[in-house]
């Protein structure tokens, strides 16, 4: 059985229109206008024990409500979802000892006091026994590095610093399913580096099944094998990262460094010319046509080096967001 | 139950740190006292008797209602709304620990706190003024008291939780508006301002409908005696009533809530 497996999922949210300045206001008094949202519409995938799966998409995409549904917050308007064999929303203490969300934009650490405190809290939340605790919060401070800072303030912390504290918090009682909402946001390279190091040595470590979103393809790039996108509530792609470039970009790029001057307008047949930058220029391809077209280069042009590459993935995502939303407006 | 002793105590913690607030929340409550006591002083000055009270009584009761003030008044549910309209309610709800007594720890703090600042404010201030008070002797009308003071402690909670879970549906129940509301109907309808048998007794009578007069009157009424067996049988029941109606709502309105609880805040 998967660990999570969801079916056509949908979250409406109602929210009321409001015509623009003071007299739509004082109408919106007496008559309220309302509108669905359709912030999931319907949505149907399964994750087995142990993957890490990247759930990416624009802002609005429905990312978070759906981690919402997954971990018990909100009622899905329409839809299954089983998480460990539990039905979320029914919140049962077995299920909640399980699971952790840790969101990037929200703190479960008490502001004015040390971290420590929250961890002792926690423990007797999930009921963690002494030694378990222990263990598990020397481990993770260790792979964390952040032995010196438990007994400060949290709030007189650094965003990093506080960032990995809730991390902790939210892992002291080593849940078996972990979804994290942007636990990159707001962290400079450095500190983006080691979260990730972190999340995916635990994942390797403890076995947990995660399911992480975020904004920066990094993330997703060096810790997910399996990539869901989804866009307007929908998803349009959910397999392995690698199939993203094959079944999204029918081009590959062909990167060129000329040796002397030649008539530039001769590039136009070997394809669709991306940058010209003498002597370097990059040539769009389509993928089937890369090895002949290289050779055409190669015959006729003064090349001095050449590569055949892959679109970056980053490019790729930000057609199919592009994309996505041109069709369905 | 040891994560509710936890809350307790890191509640208890952050009392410490913001120490100046909390000295002007005490400073605030002693002011009040002495305004309302040197009021009755000077109304005592001409007579005896007023509104049948007599001196002591009516000292006694003052510095009861300063002393309930920190027992059963004092909350810290006000913010529930807060926590509700911003999303951070999201963090219990993810956690197997029930936000009812979550809230219910937190207020236990609070009331331990201002208790203990009470107790050495008040020794200064009877070794100061010198009133004359009333001492209770009778054992059972000293239990009585307490008893009602129990059960005031429970039902001020449900009241206050009640109106923070009202942002489910009105994201402003966060303060503004509904909260000073509240707070000027309580202080007024529960006898904070002055005893509430001085009313014209219709009105008093429809107050002794309603749960806020057991929570200061009530009990100072049986600490000084004023009352009869009936009466204060009859002041049980009523509270039990709203005690458990108020129960039954915040059950009722919480999994209501859930349902339009959007977890916003991302």
């Amino acid at each position: 059985m998967p660990t999570i497996s969801v079916s056509r999922l949908k979250k409406y949210y109602q929210v009321h229109e409001k015509e623009p300045g003071v007299l739509g206001s004082i109408k919106s008094l007496f008559k309220r206008k309302y509108k669905d949202i359709k912030a999931v519409d319907g949505i149907s995938f399964e994750i087995e024990e142990g993957e890490l799966v990247g759930f990416i998409g624009p802002n609005g995409a429905g990312k978070t409500t759906t981690l919402k549904c997954l971990s018990g917050l909100l009622y899905p308007t329409l839809g299954e979802i089983s998480v460990l064999g539990f039905t979320p929303w029914d919140r049962k203490t077995e299920f909640l000892k399980q699971i952790a969300l840790v969101m990037g934009q929200k703190n479960q650490l008490w502001w004015d006091l040390p971290p420590m405190e929250t961890f002792a809290l926690n423990k007797e939340i999930y009921e963690i026994s002494q030694k378990q605790f222990e263990e598990t919060l020397d481990e993770l401070v260790k792979l964390l590095e952040v032995r010196d800072i438990l007994k400060i303030q949290v709030r007189k912390l650094s965003l990093g610093q506080r960032m990995k504290c809730e991390l902790i918090a939210a892992l002291l009682h080593s849940p078996k399913v972990l979804f994290l909402d942007e636990p990159t946001i707001g962290l400079d390279v450095v500190m983006q580096k080691k979260m990730r190091d972190f999340i995916k040595e635990y994942n390797r470590q403890k076995k947990s099944t995660i399911l992480l979103t975020s904004h920066y393809m990094g993330d997703v790039k060096e810790l997910c094998q399996r990539v869901i996108i989804i866009d307007r509530g929908k998803i349009i792609f959910d397999g392995r990262l690698s199939e993203i470039v094959e079944k999204f970009a029918p081009q590959k790029i062909l990167s060129v460094v000329f040796s002397k001057e030649f008539d530039l307008k001769k590039l136009d047949e070997i394809g669709e010319v991306k940058e010209l930058d003498f002597p370097k220029a990059q040539i769009l391809v389509s993928r089937g046509a890369s090895n002949s077209a290289a050779a055409e280069l190669l015959h006729h042009f003064p090349v001095a080096d050449l590569n055949i590459e892959e679109i970056p993935i980053e490019d790729i995502i930000r057609q199919i967001f592009t994309g996505a939303q041109i069709k369905s407006e | 139950m040891k994560k509710y002793i936890q809350v307790l105590k890191a509640t208890l913690q952050e009392y410490f740190i913001y120490r100046l607030n909390f000295v002007m929340w005490r400073v605030r409550s002693v002011i009040q006292l002495l305004l309302l006591y040197f009021l009755w002083l000077v109304i005592f000055q001409k007579n005896q008797v007023v509104f049948g009270y007599d001196k002591s009584q009516i000292l006694t009761y003052v510095l009861g209602v300063w002393a309930l003030r920190a027992l059963v008044l004092s909350t810290r549910t006000a913010e529930v709304g807060g926590e509700i309209s911003r999303g951070d309610l999201s963090l219990y709800l993810l956690r197997p620990i029930s936000y009812v007594k979550y809230w219910f720890s937190r207020d236990l703090a609070d009331k331990i706190f201002n208790i203990g600042f009470f107790i050495v404010e008040a020794v200064i201030l009877v070794f100061l003024l010198k009133p004359p008070l009333v001492f209770q002797t009778n054992l059972l009308l000293i239990f009585c008291t307490l008893f009602s003071i129990f059960i005031g402690i429970f039902l001020l909670f449900n009241i206050s939780f009640l109106l923070g879970l009202s942002t489910f549906w009105a994201p402003e129940g966060e303060w503004g508006g509904p909260r000073f509301l509240f707070n000027i109907i309580l202080d007024f309808f529960s006898g904070g301002l002055f005893p509430l048998d001085i009313l014209p007794l219709l009105l008093f009578r429809f107050l002794q409908i309603l749960p806020f007069p057991y929570l200061l009157f009530f009990p100072l009424n049986i600490y000084l005696g004023r009352l009869n067996t009936l009466q204060i049988f009859q002041g049980y029941l009523i509270m039990t009533f709203w005690l458990i109606v108020s129960t039954w709502l915040i059950k009722i309105v919480w999994q209501k809530g859930l349902r339009v609880y959007s977890a916003v805040g991302r």
